[in-house]
This record gives structure tokens, sequence and C-alpha cells, in this order.
């Protein structure tokens, strides 16, 4: 045989490899399919924003729409309780010490004709005497501070009764004061809503739709509510009039 | 048969072109394993070799718009698989200082029957050559560049190539002797 000749031997190379074919041992594929991956990526945030701008018009539209009927309703709950109450606070203090120094008056003109007295029969008469009291001057006075008044007055002697007065103004001016703050802490709610919503700062589109939600509905159970603690917003809660969805928030 | 394969790699490059992520799977199932031969002509091992299959389809997905249709598309993206495997070895350039071992060189008496030598054999022996001197036999012989290409490719000169290329030829012919069982291994490269 004769030396081979490089032309030929590099042809022997060339024909060899010309379509040869070697299998991958390892499923390539799903890398490289994941390498490219990015693309589809970019596109759903485009498909979110535009479910969630189709979404927000129909918020606003929706909302417009219902305020424009609602409006004197809405006032009727959400002012009345932040006006009135404080009023009463005030007022009923007053009231109070009136009605109790009418009481007292009574009281002394009762007394030496009672002398035995039960606690019933004390509580009768006293009953008695204050009704038409209340009734003339105080008419406002809530069903808390009669009580408080019907206590204070159970007590006998002068010297007490002065002092369970006073006890009883400050317990009512306590009680009341107690109920106001309750009253303040409701109409708080709504309003916390807002401001955590949007200390939270904005990070992804469930935030963006809460926040212009929140801004356009007051109501506790939002038109569209999403849940955003997690990485991925997912939809808590809709209420659209009759139809409701997801859990009352807390 | 053959023109409707290739038909039918027109149709799988028009999908890849709009991004067709079935056309792109099936492309990639269709021309994988000779892309893969090319591969392992180039590197070390069948590892190194899937590897820069894996890179080099990636290349061929993202730059796909750019074949304006001039070649056969199964040449473009063997292209892009050559060029890819090229890249990997300038990345890494272990050492072109190959060129400067002396290995002892002896013009076998007896001619090849490569008869009986398939092309798994080859392979084995171009993968057993040292990076650089694979690479310019690589270029040469089957990609047919010129010593002028290869030299500005890898960053040679023309006659470094030329000598890397003989070389090369050199060890094949050994190694083939001694896998033929004519040869007579006098010494150890």
């Amino acid at each position: 045989m004769q030396p081979i000749q490089d032309k030929d031997f590099d042809q022997l190379f060339k024909n060899a490899f010309e379509d040869a074919e070697i299998t991958p041992s390892r499923d390539l594929w799903s890398s490289i399919e994941s390498e490219i991956e990015p693309k589809k990526k970019r596109i759903i945030p485009v498909y979110w924003l535009s479910a969630a701008a189709v979404l927000l018009i129909a918020t606003v539209g929706f909302l417009v729409y219902q305020q424009q009927e609602v409006k004197p309703k809405q006032f009727a709950n959400n002012v009345a309780p932040k006006v009135v109450k404080p009023v009463i606070e005030n007022e009923s203090v007053k009231d109070s010490t009136k009605v109790v120094d009418l009481q007292t008056e009574k009281l002394e003109q009762i007394l030496p004709v009672t002398s035995k007295p039960t606690d019933a029969v004390a509580k009768t008469t006293v009953k008695e005497s204050i009704k038409p009291v209340e009734k003339l001057k105080v008419v406002t006075a809530p069903e808390m501070q009669k009580q408080e008044m019907v206590i204070a007055q159970v007590e006998k002697s002068k010297e007490d009764i002065k002092a369970k007065i006073e006890d009883a103004v400050s317990k009512v001016n306590q009680e009341t004061i107690l109920a106001s703050t309750a009253a303040v802490v409701k109409t708080d709610e709504v309003i916390g809503d807002d401001d955590q919503a949007e200390s939270k700062g904005i990070r992804n589109v469930g935030d963006v739709v809460n926040l212009i939600v929140n801004k356009v509905d007051k109501r506790k159970d939002k038109f569209i509510q999403f849940r955003t603690d997690d990485d991925d917003s997912s939809l808590s809660s809709i209420n659209i009039g009759p139809f409701k969805f997801g859990k009352k928030r807390k | 048969m053959k023109l409707t394969r290739s038909y039918t790699i027109h149709d799988l490059m028009e999908g890849c072109k709009a991004g067709d992520r079935k056309m792109q799977e099936m492309l990639y199932k269709q021309t994988a394993s000779k892309m893969l031969a090319v591969c392992m002509r180039y590197a070390k091992d069948r590892m190194e070799a899937e590897d820069v299959l894996q890179v080099g389809y990636i290349k061929v997905f993202q730059k796909i718009k750019e074949y304006r249709g001039d070649g056969s598309f199964e040449g473009w993206i063997r292209r892009v698989m050559v060029n890819t495997a090229i890249e990997s070895y300038r990345k890494n350039l272990r050492s072109l200082n190959v060129v400067e071992i002396d290995e002892a060189y002896e013009q076998p008496s007896t001619g090849f029957d490569f008869g009986t030598l398939g092309m798994q054999d080859l392979m084995k022996v171009i993968q057993k050559l040292a990076d650089g001197y694979r690479m310019v036999f690589n270029m040469y012989v089957i990609e047919g560049y010129s010593h002028k290409e290869i030299g500005e490719t890898l960053g040679i000169s023309e006659g470094a190539s030329k000598s890397q290329l003989s070389r090369a030829r050199a060890i094949l012919k050994e190694e083939i002797t001694k896998m033929e069982g004519f040869g007579y291994a006098t010494y150890t490269g």
C-alpha cells in the first residue's frame, strides 16, 4: 500500500463526518427552552396590565354611577356618628348633674316620711320621682345615664349621695368617653385601610388596583380587592352589589 | 426524500422566525444529532460538546432573524455551531503552547485501510488531539477555512496554522495506525 496523500487523508475525514449524526445523551431541549424563556415572561405583564386597565375602567365607571345614586345614604352613615356623638358626651354630663341636683331635693322631702325604707321601696319611690323630672328636663339623655342615676339615688344619706353623685358623674363621663372612642375607632377603620395600602408601597399590579379602588370606593367591602401579601397578587374579594365573593377583611 | 426534508426545514425556519415554540422544538429535534456530531469534533468529550450544542441552539433561536436565506438553513445552523465551538475554545484557550511540543513523528510505511474505521473511531482520534491541533484540523479539513482565516480567527499566524495542521495530520495518522493494529508504536507522545 502506498503512503496516503494529505488530500486523500483529508477527504476520508470529510466523507466520514459529512452526514455524521450523534444523538444527544441528555434532554437538552428543556434547558434550551428555559434559556430562551425570557421572551415569554415579558409577554405576561402586558396581559396583566391590560386586564388591570379594563378592570379599572369598569370600576371607576361603576362607582361613579353608583355614587350618584347612593350619595345621601352614605352621608347619613358616615357623617352622623362623627358629629353627633361628641355633642351627646358634653350635654349628658351637664344634664346629669342638673338632674341629680333636682333629685336630691326631692329625696330630702321624701326621706322623713319613709323612715324604715327597704331597698325595694326606695327603688320604686325614687324611680317614680325621677321619671317626671327626666321627662321634663332631660329629653336627650341616653339610657345608660338613666341607669347610672338610679344607682346613685338608691343610697340614702345626704353625704353619700353627694359623693355618689360625683362618682356617678365621673362614671358617666368615663363611660360616654369609652362609647365615643369606640365610635371613633369604627370610623377610623376605613381610613386605616387606606393608609396601610399606601404605606406598603406599590409592588405589583394588585397594589395599583387596590390603591385606586381604595381612593374611589370607601366602603369596607371594596368593589374589588387583591391580596398582595405574597409575591403574586391574587384576587381576594369582589363586591358588586348582590354578588359578593371573598372573605371579609379584618 | 431530501427535497421534502429541506422543505420541512424551511417551514421550521419560518416558524422559528415567528418565535413559535413548537417549531423551535421541532427544528431542534430534527437537527440536533447532526449538530452534535459537529460539536463533538471540536470538543474534548461528549459533555463539552453538548454544552456547546446547547449554547449554539440558543444563539440559533436568538439570531434566526439574521438568516437571510443565502445558503442552506442547515448550513447556517452548522456555522453557528462551529462559531460557538471556536468561541468556547478561545474563551478557555487552554494551551496554544502545544504548537511547540515536539512530538516524534514518523511516516508510517504502510497505507491506511479505512474500511474498518467508522466515524466513531475517527471522532475518537480527533478528540484526542491537543485543542489547538484539533481546531486547525477541523477548520481547515472539514469546514474548509483557509489558513489565513484560521490565523485571524484563532489569533495565530498563517504559518502557525499550517504547521499545526501538518502536525495534527501526522498525529492522526499515527493514532489510526495504532488502532488498525498495523503500526509499530515505537514511541509515546
